[in-house]
């Protein structure tokens, strides 16, 4: 590799220094992190996304919120929040609903495991290149935390004049939240390259 | 926050000494047959800028323009109760919130489904403005600005989610129901034309101008 590190946002040439091992640098024209530091070892990342696993499980399994109204009582699972739009026949907003709760999560989660595993033991998964393409454009589409504020939004709507239960998936979908977004900060792209280049040495 | 490093030299760019750096994993490589070319590391297919970013994000964040109208004008759901029709669109759907006394979550609802969309088409109309101008004043700001509505994008489709819910549980025969209107399907489509939009925007482009500062 050349001894330069050109900026991905301004495309200014930098003289390559060793990477940081606290604080990061940046561009001095724009600002864009340039290096940052070891984040994390690979144990973590991959314990985090085992969690974020575990919680898109139990948040698909579960319900979401039940609500009780005048005697009758309805209650909604994750992807059935995407088949209401489905049912009043609104399919691409269906479509979209469904893609950035679940499809963008677990493939982000997936896709990761799927690299970071083999890498633990010192191997580069089959297609590693491949998958790591598909990690990087599905990484902007996966909205949990949006869908946890909208969800919130929805209860406080509802418990205008009706009797709101919150279920098991709402909590798992909050710490799913949260172990998504551990593992997103402990799996910046140069960090799973840093991982990649000591595996093969 | 940070050390700056010190430049090749003051000015010298990636397009300059013919480098470039590769979007998906962030190495920087030496182009070989220049436009089109390979990541040494990742094998992704590197652009010198991406291609044809100044027509792909313009057409898309005029397409956001419009279909804004129709997001705000049309109900983005009815209420049906056994008594009326009650149509709600984006900015009434605040004005309830705020009738019922949840002011935190009237003002998230306002931030995330008005403040938000409107932001970033005016926003990314203004950096599009600039960038096809080639203008090079306040290139920093522009940059951090368009950083900005990057990174506030995916909140717009909050409203979406509260209306997906509402829609699935408000289910109950006679009593009430919850119908969803276009007005939410033009509110999708712009969440997802600006974020594509903030996608194929070069920022790049923002720099490549005489230089000013």
């Amino acid at each position: 590799m050349p001894p330069v590190i050109v900026c991905p946002a301004c495309d200014l040439a930098h003289r390559r220094t060793a990477a940081p091992s606290k604080g990061r640098t940046q561009c001095v024209r724009c600002h864009e992190p340039l290096q940052r530091p070891e984040s994390a070892a690979i144990e973590t990342a991959i314990a985090f996304a085992c969690c974020a696993l575990v919680f898109l499980l139990l948040s698909n399994v579960y319900p979401l919120v039940a609500m009780h109204v005048n005697g009758s009582s309805r209650a909604t699972t994750l992807v059935g929040a995407a088949l209401g739009f489905y049912a009043q026949g609104y399919k691409s907003l269906a479509a979209l609903v469904f893609l950035t709760t679940v499809i963008a999560p677990l493939l982000q989660i997936t896709a990761l495991l799927y690299l970071l595993i083999p890498l633990r033991h010192g191997r580069r998964a089959p297609g590693h290149n491949g998958v790591f393409r598909v990690l990087s454009h599905v990484r902007p589409w996966s909205f949990m935390e949006v869908f946890m504020l909208g969800a919130l939004v929805a209860l406080v709507r509802l418990s205008n004049f009706a009797h709101v239960v919150p279920g098991i998936a709402l909590w798992s979908c909050a710490l799913l939240m949260l172990s998504l977004s551990a593992m997103t900060s402990v799996t910046s792209p140069e960090q799973v390259w840093r991982w990649v280049e000591r595996s093969r040495a | 926050m940070g050390r700056a490093e010190p430049s090749v030299s003051r000015h010298a760019t990636g397009r300059s000494l013919g480098l470039l750096v590769c979007q998906n994993c962030r190495a920087t490589v030496r182009a070989v047959a220049a436009p089109y070319s390979h990541c040494s590391r990742c094998q992704s297919t590197l652009h010198e800028r991406k291609p044809h970013s100044l027509v792909i994000t313009t057409m898309l964040v005029l397409c956001a323009a419009v279909l804004y109208v129709p997001a705000n004008v049309l109900p983005v759901m009815t209420t049906r109760t056994f008594f009326e029709d009650e149509n709600d669109t984006i900015i009434s759907g605040v004005l309830v919130l705020i009738d019922s006394g949840s002011w935190p979550i009237a003002l998230l609802v306002f931030i995330a489904s008005i403040v938000v969309p409107l932001l970033k088409i005016l926003a990314l109309g203004a950096l599009l403005y600039s960038a096809w101008a080639r203008s090079p004043r306040l290139r920093l700001q522009r940059s951090k600005l368009f950083r900005l509505v990057e990174f506030i994008g995916r909140w717009s489709m909050l409203d979406i989610y509260a209306i997906s819910l509402l829609a699935t549980l408000v289910q109950v025969q006679s009593f009430a129901m919850v119908l969803v209107g276009w007005g939410a399907w033009a509110f999708g489509a712009v969440v997802v034309l600006t974020m594509l939009a903030t996608r194929t925007f070069d920022e790049r482009l923002l720099w490549d101008t005489p230089r000013n500062d």
